[in-house]
């Protein structure tokens, strides 16, 4: 009896140890906003333990990984027309939007598994979560919650790329995260799942972080934090600047 | 060559922006203007939120009219008790008009209330500008002698109380009209980020009947303080002034106005305005029609305020 029970128990502990597991890192976790951003990528790369499969284009497991950027409120306002010019009549304000948000896969993520369990998985553009703070006019919310969503890809800040990450080697994948020039700064994360023939088996999670640095931090922080000093150095240096061109151009 | 405007939150082409400076400022030296009126579209045409449109080019102003406003002085042609008392009614109003800009801004009203400005300010100056130097271009042709304006007549303006004796322009006039004078072109200042030489130029001789050779240095005086007030209040109340932005644009300025003052002196008066009306004439066009045909994007988002 007691034999029979530890071997259904230990061929369980074997069954949890075979079980496919992902691990994941970033090229670097710490990124720097200097004078010349204009936008950056990072390489994301990572492992499936205990991998079954045996070329890496044998397409066994899929990947999709989800990075979103820090959240911010903001403000969505739409135009009307009032007396023959467009402006602006309604404004929504809206708490904890992700201000970036990408999808990397390695195939798009519909193909991967069904929508319940990307659903669950917080997977895909409309699982987004957009907190409205205020009321709507029937079906308004639908529309305003979209436009965040158009507007952000426009920007660039929400993107997808349906065949981003590819495997190297039978457990080892690489995928690339780009991230524009507009971007917020802060703490992003990166929730990498993995899947095998639709079914969902583990997750890994890792954070990078962003920040302005070097002449860029200076300048933002004595914007924002000393504004009438700013202001000041500002005035100051248009003086100098005004007064070395006559000087320099002096010959008239 | 990408530069990241820390203000704007965006990064733009450095030469680009140097292009753009110098351009304007081969028109302002060619044209003798300042250049604001200009510079702040062509910025939010570019894509530079309007009021860190305003507020930078309120800093460029500064260094663009210093070496004017100094070269006037050094050939004594500045009224200062005039232009101080121009400038106090510039600092009470700059201090309204960003006040005003902030309110807007909260309101997401800001680019509808520039736009609007520009749309009014343009068009009436380019018309009026329009009509005066297509006359004056006749005249010369019809060889018309052009009438001389006569200073030191006394209006009804002069008249209202407070009067003052301001010196060098030959005037015994009541304070009001120069401190209304200042508060409006200081109000525009804050607005629409311009320094107001073309309000300030015409109405000191017209209105106030200053002397033609101190009217200009006199002006220039008066923006330098009030742009820099303006500058000083817009980054504390509103933190718009972009200092990056701002460097970039005085350098193109002032190499480009160089060569802006060398051309013009080719050209005769009457057809640099009719040129420049021309030009004013076209962007208040654009403004206007941003504003009355329908956009691509109904909708914008923007920053929420006071949960910063």
């Amino acid at each position: 009896m007691i034999a029979a029970l530890s071997f259904a128990l230990s061929s369980l502990a074997f069954a949890q140890d075979s079980r496919e597991s992902v691990e994941a890192d970033v090229s670097t976790r710490r990124i720097a906003i200097e004078s010349d951003f204009s936008g950056v990528r990072i390489l994301l790369f990572g492992a499936v333990e205990n991998s079954t499969q045996t070329a890496p284009e044998d397409g066994l497991y899929d990947l999709a990984i989800v990075i979103e950027g820090p959240r911010e409120e903001l403000i969505v306002r739409r135009k009307s027309k009032v007396a023959g010019i467009w402006v602006n009549t309604e404004a929504n304000p809206y708490k904890a939007v992700p201000s970036y948000y990408a999808i990397i896969s390695t195939r798009p993520v519909h193909e991967i598994a069904r929508t319940q369990l990307l659903k669950w998985l917080g997977i895909g553009f409309d699982q987004i979560k957009l907190l409205a703070v205020g009321k709507f006019e029937d079906g308004e919310e639908k529309n305003f919650r979209e436009s965040i969503i158009r507007i952000k890809e426009t920007q660039g800040l929400y993107r997808k790329a349906e065949h981003g990450v590819a495997f190297i080697g039978s457990s080892l994948f690489r995928a690339t995260i780009d991230l524009p020039a507009n971007v917020s700064v802060g703490e992003f994360s990166a929730r990498v799942h993995l899947f095998r023939d639709g079914a969902y088996l583990n997750s890994y999670n890792t954070q990078l972080n962003l920040q302005r640095e070097g002449f860029e931090r200076l300048v933002y922080t004595f914007a924002f934090e000393y504004p009438f000093f700013y202001g000041v150095a500002a005035v100051i240096l248009a003086v100098l600047a005004g007064l070395a061109a006559t000087a320099i151009f002096k010959r008239d | 060559m990408q530069i990241y405007l820390p203000i704007a939150e965006l990064s733009v082409n450095a030469f680009v922006i140097l292009g753009m400076g110098g351009a304007v400022g081969f028109l302002s030296g060619m044209f003798g203007v300042g250049g604001g009126f200009l510079m702040t579209p062509l910025l939010i045409f570019s894509g530079i939120p309007s009021s860190v449109a305003v507020a930078t080019e309120a800093n460029q102003i500064v260094a663009s009219s210093v070496s004017g406003a100094v070269a006037q002085w050094q050939r004594n042609n500045v009224d200062i008790k005039l232009g101080t008392v121009l400038l106090v009614g510039g600092i009470v109003g700059a201090t309204f008009g960003v006040q005003i800009v902030k309110v807007l801004r909260e309101l997401g009203q800001v680019d509808l209330i520039i736009a609007l400005s520009y749309v009014t300010f343009l068009g009436t100056i380019g018309t009026l500008m329009l009509i005066e130097s297509l006359n004056a271009i006749r005249k010369s042709r019809a060889g018309e002698p052009v009438a001389a304006r006569k200073s030191g007549q006394h209006n009804w303006i002069h008249g209202l109380p407070f009067k003052m004796r301001f010196k060098r322009s030959k005037l015994y006039i009541s304070a009001i009209p120069p401190l209304l004078l200042g508060a409006f072109v200081g109000l525009l200042a804050a607005i629409m980020g311009v320094g107001g030489g073309f309000v300030m130029v015409p109405a000191m001789i017209y209105l106030l009947r200053v002397p033609t050779n101190v009217v200009v240095g006199t002006s220039l005086f008066q923006i330098v303080f009030v742009t820099a007030v303006t500058t000083i209040l817009h980054a504390t109340q509103n933190q718009t002034v972009d200092a990056v932005l701002a460097m970039m644009l005085m350098v193109g300025g002032v190499i480009g106005a160089q060569f802006g003052v060398r051309v013009g002196q080719r050209l005769r008066g009457e057809q640099l305005r009719a040129l420049l009306a021309i030009l004013v004439l076209g962007v208040c066009a654009r403004l206007a029609y941003n504003l009355v045909a329908m956009p691509g994007e109904l909708y914008s988002i923007g920053p929420a305020f006071g949960g910063h």
